[in-house]
């Protein structure tokens, strides 16, 4: 900075005195600083904080009392009719089955279901004891009237696959299906029941449910108090009192080192720092991180004009090897710096995963085998293959402004350029990558306990639509084995099932058959938990980070 | 010119003003809108993309009125505007005008405060820097000054809290009120508790402008002639200063604070980021990026109509301060 504007100009007369003024300042000064001291003084005083820091680090500590941090407040309110509770335990309602924390199908507010032959026809049977926590039963003609509701409401939760419900009786209701589904049964359990007497304008803003918890207060934008439903027929919740702080992941970090939350939801970089009074706690996850290849020859248009296809990728022996040669447990621990693991699938450890999808990676030399019995070599001694006149080049594109995405997409093209594959990485708008994905690899992120998603990725069906099959992957039998997942009635065949459309011995969707995608990573989700709080075991989360570390929250204990 | 034609030409002018303005900024935001490659459905949809089918996709366009030409859905949207609908947000599934209302009010406190605070705490500095200009104490306020001008609010706020909330545990990490309390029994020191740093991280940042443009006004005025002929006539320290210098120096100084409505706007909306305050910014935010066309608008048109206040508010104060703006500006 140059002295002429620390000094300012010198103007004609220079000017001294103004006693007045000089006696002022200090005495506004002072002031001015009393009142922030009593200001900061009023918060620890009225309520005397147990490290003698502000008042609030006491609240976290209150033996029967929880505050959690882990974001995601459900803007729209807390009704399931327009998608509440689709992550996890919709909290304040419950629903007919659920997940047990290893993530097997079991019985919540039904006591038995049935599902006809045909598969068009879903029988369930459900408790006589369950209440509202308004004090009402919950009936079969609630059930009957939160799917209709669900049905009409134009929301994220998806029912077009349901023609009707009936309540056939109190206790029984009865599903009619259009097409059979196996995957129907998510619905089962991520839909909470609300109450047809109670279910008005106000009632995402005053939730009256079934479930473990009922609402107290909900500050828009702030937090979420909750207290225990007293007419939940479980296992009673161990805390009077939960608040759920709706913080960024930078305030919920910070909360957490001013010891003002006992649990605070925070990004994978963050898990290497150490919160005192906290332990890590890093959650396996199936929210994983994978290149799509487009799986056709170029040439092809979509009906709006999008381009169809890529010649390097459409060669299946491009695709493996890239699929050998990549170093997954090397990507964990350099761009997620240890928290994660490697990915084989969409589906890692899910009920319907096949684990002999797991191969052998890092295989440099294996790779250089299979791309030269595809007939790929360097002949002009540039680096990179060619097959005839093509040459082994292609785009991988990632949503700008994703760090993990980019860092995850330049690792791998250093990792297959020895195999003499030249990759170009491009950053580009979520817009632009639906123009371009169809004709270029992308570095996408999914994860679901519906297994539905495995359909959508690789049916054939549903190349091109929306966002489904980008890479317009077709493979007949791979089509068939998803048809007879979707259609079986038994979970224990859908998931065989789903488990041979990822490989039979001889085809499938994985690295081990036709390899339509690399699948990378699946990143940990980090918690830091208090040192005395139990939060029981820990279920494999879907993608998307907060309330599924709530879905067992009534097994969480003090120790 | 007499005293009520004047008023009430002033407000007639004025609201023909408004109107205009708030029809021209409603078109021109829909257009906006209409041409943003934002998809408002996939926006909606979000993660949930490989859950809901292409059928139930068509069934949210269809329920928020999406097949509809841009101008069918101006002229539908313009006329509930009209008879004071705003519309239903789409992420908070309630109505525009009642989201905005209840986060305005939120917001309220906080943006007043800071107003109120970086005015005065920069009126102040400035007059004292001008007055003593070249002393130590004018480098510090303009050394202040120029380095907050360059300093990013969103990162001071950061600062902020890393040292009062983190290190010193002195003030709340954030929100309006202590976490788990109810409503009920929050009491006011609580609130201004909560209240502080985000109001601090935007006053601290507002004041430089204020200051800065007092000084430059002070030191003109104290080098007019009716200055130095007051000098010469032996007045001297608070006196000279309250007679020939405040006076002059008020009133570019309040309609720049009247004028920083719209960056209190903007301020705000970084400040209640950080501080999860839950105030409009944080909404508008959360509009922008989820694509929430209804409340987007809504809030659009809102802080135009806040903006434009702002500005009435400082015409109306300088006519009444200076009453010789009347016969030029009527």
């Amino acid at each position: 900075m140059s002295p002429k504007i620390w000094q300012g100009r010198r103007g004609l007369v220079a000017v001294r005195g103004g006693h007045h003024w000089r006696a002022v300042w200090p005495v506004l000064l002072a002031a001015a600083l009393g009142l922030v001291l009593l200001l900061a003084g009023c918060g620890s005083s009225s309520q005397p904080g147990e490290k003698g820091g502000s008042g609030e680090g006491q609240a976290a500590a209150k033996a029967g009392e929880l505050v959690l941090a882990i974001g995601g407040e459900p803007d729209a309110g807390f009704d399931p009719t327009t998608g509440w509770g689709r992550y996890g335990s919709p909290l304040f309602q419950s629903t007919l089955l659920a997940r047990d924390n290893d993530l097997n199908i079991v019985k919540d507010l039904a006591t038995d279901y049935q599902v006809s032959p045909d598969g068009l026809t879903w029988t369930v049977k459900i408790r006589t004891d369950a209440r509202f926590s308004d004090g009402k039963p919950l009936t079969a003609a609630d059930v009957a009237y939160t799917y209709e509701t669900a049905a009409k409401s134009g929301s994220v939760v998806d029912l077009s696959v349901l023609a009707g419900v009936q309540a056939l009786d109190e206790h029984t209701v009865q599903f009619k299906l259009k097409q059979p589904r196996s995957t129907f049964v998510n619905l089962l359990i991520t839909l909470g029941i609300v109450p047809k007497h109670a279910h008005g304008g106000d009632y995402a803003k005053n939730p009256v449910g079934s479930g473990p918890y009922k609402l107290v207060q909900w500050d828009k934008g702030q937090q979420l108090i909750v207290e225990p439903n007293p007419y939940y027929y479980g296992s009673r919740p161990a805390f009077k009192k939960v608040t759920f702080l709706f913080l960024s992941e930078d305030a919920a970090f910070a909360a957490a080192r001013a010891g003002q939350v006992d649990v605070a939801a925070v990004p994978h970089m963050f898990a290497k720092q150490s919160v005192p009074g906290m332990r890590l706690v890093a959650v396996k996850s199936v929210d994983n991180r994978g290149i799509m290849f487009p799986t056709v020859p170029s040439g092809q248009k979509t009906k709006d004009g999008r381009p169809v296809g890529n010649d390097v990728t459409a060669d299946p022996a491009v695709r493996r090897a890239i699929n050998l040669a990549v170093d997954r447990q090397t990507l964990v621990n350099t761009v997620l710096e240890g928290q994660g693991r490697p990915a084989y699938t969409v589906c890692d450890n899910l009920p319907w995963w096949n684990p002999q999808t797991v191969i052998q990676d890092a295989d440099v030399e294996g790779a250089k085998k299979v791309l030269a019995a595809a007939g790929w070599q360097d002949k002009d001694g540039d680096g990179v293959l060619e097959k005839g006149s093509l040459e082994a080049r292609f785009t991988l594109v990632y949503p700008a402004g994703d760090s993990t995405r980019q860092s995850l997409a330049m690792a791998v093209r250093d990792m297959v350029k020895p195999l003499g594959i030249d990759i170009t990485v491009e950053g580009k708008s979520w817009d632009d990558i639906k123009q371009l994905m169809h004709a270029n690899a992308v570095l996408f992120g999914w994860g679901s306990h519906d297994p539905l998603e495995m359909y959508n990725l690789f049916h054939s069906k549903n190349r091109g639509v929306e966002w489904f099959n980008p890479g317009f992957y077709n493979n007949p039998a791979v089509d068939k084995y998803l048809d007879q997942a979707l259609q079986a009635t038994d979970p224990a065949q859908a998931n065989k099932y789903w488990q041979l459309a990822q490989w039979d011995g001889r085809t499938g969707l994985s690295a081990l058959g036709d390899a339509p995608w690399a699948w990378l990573v699946n990143i940990n989700h980090c918690y830091f938990v208090r040192e005395n709080l139990d939060t029981g075991k820990n279920r494999i989360e879907p993608h998307g980070h907060g309330w599924p570390i709530t879905a067992n929250i009534v097994e969480w204990r003090r120790k | 010119m007499n005293h009520y034609a004047f008023w009430s030409r002033f407000i007639a002018g004025r609201a023909a003003r408004l109107v205009v303005l708030l029809a021209a900024v409603s078109v021109f935001l829909f257009w906006l809108v209409c041409h943003s490659p934002i998809d408002p459905v996939q926006a909606y949809v979000g993660a949930d993309m490989l859950r809901v089918s292409p059928e139930q996709r068509q069934q949210i366009a269809a329920r928020w009125g999406l097949y509809d030409p841009p101008p069918v859905r101006f002229a539908r949207w313009a006329g509930a505007l009209l008879q004071g609908d705003l519309g239903t947000s789409l992420i908070f599934r309630r109505p525009v005008a009642e989201v905005i209302k209840e986060r305005f009010l939120a917001s309220l406190a906080l943006m007043g405060t800071a107003w109120l605070i970086s005015g005065l705490l920069g009126f102040g500095l400035g007059v004292w820097a001008g007055y003593r200009r070249g002393s130590a104490v004018d480098r510090a306020v303009k050394w202040y000054c120029l380095t907050l001008a360059a300093t990013p609010a969103f990162w001071l706020g950061l600062l902020l809290m890393m040292v009062f909330s983190v290190w010193l545990q002195l003030t709340p990490i954030g929100l309006a009120a202590p976490p788990g309390q109810l409503a009920a029994q929050v009491t006011f020191g609580q609130r201004l508790h909560h209240l502080l740093l985000p109001a601090l991280t935007l006053s601290i940042v507002g004041v430089a402008n204020i200051a800065l443009h007092t000084r430059q006004k002070l030191l003109e005025v104290m080098e007019s002639d009716y200055w130095l002929f007051a000098l010469a006539r032996g007045e001297r320290g608070f006196a000279l200063l309250r007679r020939h210098g405040l006076r002059n120096i008020a009133l570019p100084a309040i309609s720049l604070q009247f004028a920083q409505f719209s960056e209190l706007f903007g301020g705000s909306i970084l400040a209640e980021q950080i501080f999860s305050y839950p105030g409009l910014g944080q909404a508008t935010v959360q509009a922008g990026l989820r694509g929430d066309v209804p409340l987007l608008l809504g809030i659009a048109l809102f802080s135009a109509l806040f903006v434009y206040a702002g500005n009435l508010a400082a015409d109306i104060i300088y006519a009444l301060v200076d009453p010789r703006l009347k016969a030029v500006r009527a």
